[in-house]
């Protein structure tokens, strides 16, 4: 029997999704939506007395493209359809199932993450629809990993599919043009995608690493097009593979959080690593530096350390200045600290930390109390010290963080 | 030892229960083909899934059917091949099929005329 590939029926969910839309209009993504579902229920039972068919991927598709033709028949809509575009047909071709199973398909695929990132949608809508409708995910899995309620992602569901579909008059192909426009938007839709899984502190590795892997697969099918064919989108590829090669020693068997100098280097995934490598260097071209490469070379400069003893502190304390110019945050400026403390003592990081004042939503956040609380313990300032740890264990997010912040705060 | 035919009429639920969703499909589908390898050599008949509607016949009239207990209908058979019932509840106890609550297989055996000599 044929072995499907990993993820063949979640995957195909998105792909069939994307292309049968563009296909019949936006404004039916409903029915598509029902359509492509009724696809794979008939396929898992199909195939289960059958077994798999030689092109699952073809079988899929003309199903699916059989099923919305007689949706469409069904609400008397398809006549205005045909008239509008003429080459749907009952039968579709053998060449258009050959398209299916070629490059055109991934264009497909490409025009829709540019088309869910439309700058009227929320970017936290944009998320979950590129989540649901490009990577195959239930609403519920997609509350799962973002951690949010399934009502609450539902309704950022329906406002980008609502949006999309008052308005697919207004959305002719999208020209060259646009597609610059946008790219900022997709890069950072990605983006947000990958460190959703990445910084995640679900405790199942298999659920965080699978946001990353989706983020990857997206990215990397976009660097393949001419549209994505541009330095930041390749410094974006560099980081999330530079990221995900450490993601396998985040955890110890306990699925306890570990710190960077606690994880185990030999762990980290040397392909990953080599990937970052080549897309940092198809990146360092042209003059313009996005928050991407700057992030990218902070991730490599971990990436080829040896050991937490020998990072190259200095280098990552420069990146993180030229991250202050192209995204200013105060959190990145915590992060500059740590890494000045790593230098030149927990003194200069405290001085360096106490030059500006912090706004109020990172006075409320974790990270800023343990690394208070971390330079005072290191600067002798036992007292201090306890203050902040405990201010940052009540304010940990996650059962997972407090764990982590109990363990090295309290030691 | 002579193997036996049974035949497994699987109930399920009526009424339509929530979809599953692509990871889950992608789940039931390799919990059947492991199901499917491990007992290959008990299943006879894939058997098929049955239609939703039929008629029932008999002397007196002919009814729309099938007759179906309001709370489930029979989703489809298969036969499968056992030395003894036992090892047939065995083989159907960790078929995919059983794993959700609202579905049930109905295992009878298959009596055979015995052979002419």
């Amino acid at each position: 029997m044929k072995n499907l590939v990993e993820n063949f029926f979640r995957h195909e969910y998105g792909h069939l999704v994307a292309v049968l839309t563009q296909k019949v209009g936006l404004s039916h993504i409903h029915d598509v939506e029902d359509a492509v579902q009724n696809a794979l229920i008939k396929a898992l039972e199909t195939w289960a007395q059958n077994g798999t068919p030689d092109k699952p991927h073809a079988w899929l598709y003309k199903v699916a493209n059989n099923n919305i033709l007689g949706i469409l028949r069904q609400n008397n809509t398809r006549s205005e359809i045909l008239k509008k575009n003429q080459d749907i047909t009952d039968s579709i071709t053998k060449e258009e199932i050959e398209t299916v199973l070629t490059s055109e398909f991934k264009e497909g695929i490409l025009k829709w993450l540019f088309i869910c990132c439309h700058p009227s949608i929320a970017i936290d809508s944009q998320i979950v629809f590129a989540l649901k409708t490009l990577c195959g995910f239930s609403i519920k899995e997609i509350s799962i990993r973002l951690f949010i309620t399934e009502t609450n992602a539902y309704k950022r569901y329906s406002r980008a599919r609502t949006y999309l579909k008052n308005h697919s008059n207004n959305l002719p192909q999208l020209k060259q043009n646009d597609h610059c426009l946008r790219l900022p938007a997709v890069n950072k839709v990605l983006y947000l995608i990958f460190t959703e899984g990445y910084l995640s502190s679900h405790l199942q590795y298999s659920i965080r690493s699978e946001m990353c892997e989706e983020a990857i697969r997206l990215s990397s099918i976009l660097v393949d097009s001419p549209m994505g064919k541009t330095p930041e989108t390749f410094a974006l590829l560099a980081l999330m593979h530079l990221h995900i090669s450490r993601l396998p020693a985040r955890v110890n068997n306990a699925n306890e959080l570990l710190l960077l100098e606690q994880q185990d280097r030999s762990l980290w995934d040397q392909n990953h690593i080599q990937h970052g490598l080549y897309w940092l260097s198809q990146a360092s071209v042209g003059d313009e530096l996005s928050r991407y490469h700057a992030e990218a070379g902070i991730a490599i400069e971990h990436c080829l350390a040896a050991s937490f003893e020998q990072t190259n502190w200095d280098k990552i304390i420069k990146c993180y200045e030229l991250l202050e110019k192209t995204t200013p945050s105060a959190l990145h400026q915590l992060n500059k600290v740590v890494a000045i403390a790593q230098l030149q003592g927990a003194e200069a990081g405290l001085t360096e930390l106490y030059k500006q004042k912090p706004p109020e939503w990172l006075l409320e956040s974790y990270q800023f109390h343990a690394v208070i609380s971390d330079l005072n313990r290191r600067c002798g300032k036992q007292k201090k010290a306890d203050i902040s740890a405990q201010r940052a264990i009540n304010l940990a997010p996650t059962p997972a963080i407090k764990k982590s912040l109990e363990t090295r705060l309290k030691s | 030892m002579t193997m036996k035919k049974y035949l497994c009429v699987v109930r399920s639920a009526s009424g339509k229960c929530k979809p599953p969703s692509p990871s889950e499909m992608e789940d039931m589908y390799d919990k059947f083909n492991a199901w499917k390898n491990k007992f290959e050599s008990n299943i006879f008949d894939m058997g098929a899934k049955l239609g939703e509607s039929g008629k029932v016949v008999s002397q007196a009239k002919t009814l729309d059917g099938p007759f179906v207990e309001v709370k489930e209908i029979i989703g489809g058979f298969m036969i499968i091949e056992a030395e003894s019932m036992d090892k047939a509840i065995e083989v159907v106890k960790e078929s995919p099929g059983v794993g959700s609550p609202e579905s049930s297989v109905e295992i009878r055996e298959m009596i055979q005329p015995p052979m002419k000599e």
